[in-house]
């Protein structure tokens, strides 16, 4: 009987103290929703995109103090948490769900490499926050189910159809690829070869290599064999690096068109102006006209110190969390995730007034509808969300990475 | 597949295998004597790579800084190696190997941040001239590969004969095959143990430094020689640094060669496998003594 009167009572206790800390933390959650909204910056700050990493972060960084310090977006500040996905799609899917479960994030900004994107997606879809990414991989159009994911760079098919586009318009007649072997390296060499094939051309050799290799030596040997005139890649930068230390070592004469993530000056430092001489970088190309880049490339400048054109991937960043505030200023205060993410495309496509900024498109929101034109390209979402930037073919020459031409696809 | 294409392809695979093997090296040392697997190995290798660079980037230049460079390394990693022991390692001696092991991969990651932190994740690489191959009959020999042929065999050659003619080699053979005994036989096994985190450090630093002259520099070079190091390291039985070169350059061989009917994304299954394979008829390795009691 006196265990009985004993279990009531902890019971009762136990009950109230319960209730009182629901009370509390129910007022707690309320009161934090309606006044920030979380925003989770997964980049690539190590790993193969680590050239880019940081840059994209602070972009975040920068983009939210904007937004911030111009009263805030639907009247909620914006608070970011930074995570570095390494460029793996393993650690990437760890970073993604520590962000979402521990630290409650309602947007995921910034992903890099197709791997890691296409790992996160489905985490983000299921926890039903947008997912903002710069990968190329096709996979990401067809695997987005709601509408939660937000492409900001080109997708690898248009990539390859820019490849090919030049690699027509430069003459060339024996074209061969090499693919990293990841959604996003076969990407580009499948884009390229479609395109190529329905120019009516063959590609004479292919090969899909393993990330990660001390040598490439017997995949070069293969390729070579068959006598390119052109050798087209889907690559990064560390396996690019070797990969061409390597053809060079072989003494066979061939032309290249790399990306621009693989093909830059990283690119030229490893290996001087000697063997890059002549190589072609493709890359998408920033809206630089527009007076949102000349914004964003001075705060770049302020906050890394180094150049907003040696960083595409930070502009698209930037535009990932204007265009989301924007979007939050649309929906309104109180707004859910869902409804904000519905907004997306009503202030980035046209019809609609042409904006450069967040406190620009904030002021002209009361109007009517508006239409933001990005840093990274004009941000109009197609029906997968992805956008259509130009692409900007540049040639190394003297060490340098010099303009050649803009295609358009 | 044409003659011409196989020799190819089984330089190529030596030359990768010799990679491997030089990771090897160190780890099979490790393995032999304090009996964990040293997962640090590979970030050891990264710090003696990053030394040679510092060293390279003070001096400006090449110019007999090869010899400066490749001391640097070895001395930086040898550094590392030794403050592992007597900070991590030492404490944790009378432990199973797991817990070992355990620590050694903290340390790794460790190591690699401190890497990042302090010169940055970008990739670097050394000043070398990049030289054509030459062509010796049906074959293409880059000159690069040729010189790290040359200092495996010299690193080899050194472990060899610091093990099997020097005192502290037998030693460390001794402490190797039974600690308790070699101890009641009045051998010091906490020197043998320090002279053996030495070499350890010694040998993956050259590695590294090698391992960057032929690739690139990034803090995770290492860490991702790690698991085909420790393959070689199995094949070629624990503790025999012949063994591992072997193991590796055969891991390596056969890799390559099986590009043809494998392709090159199943290429690294292949050396594994073949791992698999030997270890099926022979469980203690290539190089197992079997008349010996352990």
């Amino acid at each position: 009987m006196d265990l009985g009167m004993m279990n009531r009572r902890r019971l009762m206790v136990s009950a109230g103290a319960s209730a009182l800390l629901l009370g509390l933390a129910g007022r707690g959650v309320w009161a934090q929703a309606s006044d920030v909204f979380r925003i989770g910056a997964l980049n690539p700050v190590t790993g193969a995109g680590s050239p880019y990493g940081t840059g994209m972060q602070k972009a975040i960084l920068f983009a939210a103090q904007e937004v911030n310090a111009a009263g805030g977006a639907g009247g909620r500040k914006l608070e970011v948490v930074s995570e570095d996905s390494q460029t793996q799609p393993d650690a990437a899917v760890l970073a993604a769900k520590k962000l979402i479960e521990v630290n409650k994030v309602q947007a995921i900004l910034g992903t890099w490499a197709s791997g890691v994107s296409l790992a996160v997606l489905p985490i983000t879809d299921a926890a039903g926050i947008p997912l903002m990414h710069c990968s190329g991989a096709p996979a990401l159009s067809t695997e987005r189910k709601g509408d939660l994911a937000w492409r900001f760079q080109a997708t690898n098919t248009r990539f390859g159809k820019a490849f090919a586009e030049i690699a027509k318009k430069r003459g060339y007649k024996r074209a061969a690829t090499m693919a990293f072997n990841n959604a996003s390296g076969i990407g580009n060499t499948k884009g390229f070869a479609d395109a190529w094939a329905a120019a009516g051309n063959k590609v004479v050799a292919e090969v899909v290599y393993e990330p990660k290799r001390p040598s490439y030596r017997s995949e070069l040997q293969q390729i070579l064999a068959a006598k390119p005139d052109v050798i087209v890649t889907g690559s990064y930068l560390p396996d690019t690096t070797i990969i061409l230390k390597e053809w060079f070592q072989s003494g066979q004469k061939a032309d290249w068109i790399i990306p621009g993530w693989a093909a830059n000056s990283q690119l030229v430092d490893a290996l001087g102006a000697e063997v890059t001489e002549g190589i072609i970088s493709v890359d998408s190309v920033a809206n630089e006209t527009a007076p949102s880049y000349a914004a964003f490339a001075k705060r770049y400048k302020e906050a890394t110190g180094q150049e907003a054109d040696s960083n595409i991937y930070a502009a698209m960043t930037y535009d990932m969390t204007i265009v989301l505030a924007l979007a939050m200023e649309a929906a309104g205060p109180g707004a859910t995730v869902a409804q904000i993410n519905s907004k997306i495309r009503e202030v980035a496509n046209p019809p609609g007034t042409a904006v450069g900024s967040f406190a620009e498109g904030k002021e002209k929101l009361k109007a009517g509808k508006i239409n933001y034109e990005g840093a990274s390209s004009r941000l109009d979402f197609d029906e997968f969300g992805d956008v259509n930037p130009d692409f900007l073919v540049s040639i190394i020459k003297g060490g340098k990475l010099t303009r050649d031409s803009v295609v358009s696809i | 597949m044409s003659v011409e294409v196989f020799l190819n392809l089984v330089l190529n695979g030596v030359f990768e295998g010799v990679i491997i093997a030089l990771g090897a090296l160190g780890l099979t040392l490790v393995f032999g004597v304090a009996r964990f697997p040293n997962a640090a190995a590979g970030d050891v290798m990264t710090i003696g790579a990053y030394a040679a660079l510092g060293v390279q980037a003070l001096a400006g230049g090449l110019a007999g800084g090869l010899v400066f460079m490749g001391g640097a390394a070895m001395a930086a990693s040898a550094l590392v190696a030794v403050a592992a022991h007597l900070a991590i390692f030492r404490k944790l001696a009378g432990r199973t190997a797991v817990a070992l092991l355990v620590a050694s991969i903290g340390l790794a990651f460790l190591l690699r941040c401190l890497i990042m932190l302090a010169v940055g994740h970008d990739q670097k690489v050394f000043a070398m001239p990049i030289l054509r191959a030459i062509p010796i009959g049906p074959v293409r020999v880059a000159p690069t590969d040729l010189w790290i042929l040359a200092a495996a065999a010299v690193l080899l050659a050194g472990s060899f004969a610091l093990l099997h003619l020097t005192p502290i080699g037998r030693k460390m053979r001794a402490v190797a095959d039974n600690p308790a005994l070699a101890r009641a036989s009045g051998i010091d096994v906490d020197r043998v143990m320090l002279a053996m985190w030495v070499i350890f450090g010694a040998l993956s630093g050259a590695a590294g430094l090698l391992l960057g002259v032929k690739t690139v520099v990034t803090p995770e070079m290492g860490w991702d020689l790690l698991l085909p190091a420790f393959a070689a390291t199995i094949l070629g039985s624990i503790g025999n640094p012949v063994g591992a070169v072997v193991g590796g350059v055969l891991m390596g061989v056969a890799q390559e060669v099986s590009t043809p009917f494998v392709g090159f994304t199943y290429k690294i299954g292949v050396g594994f496998l073949v791992m698999v394979l030997i270890l099926l008829v022979r469980p203690q390795g290539l190089f197992a003594r079997d008349a010996d009691v352990r």
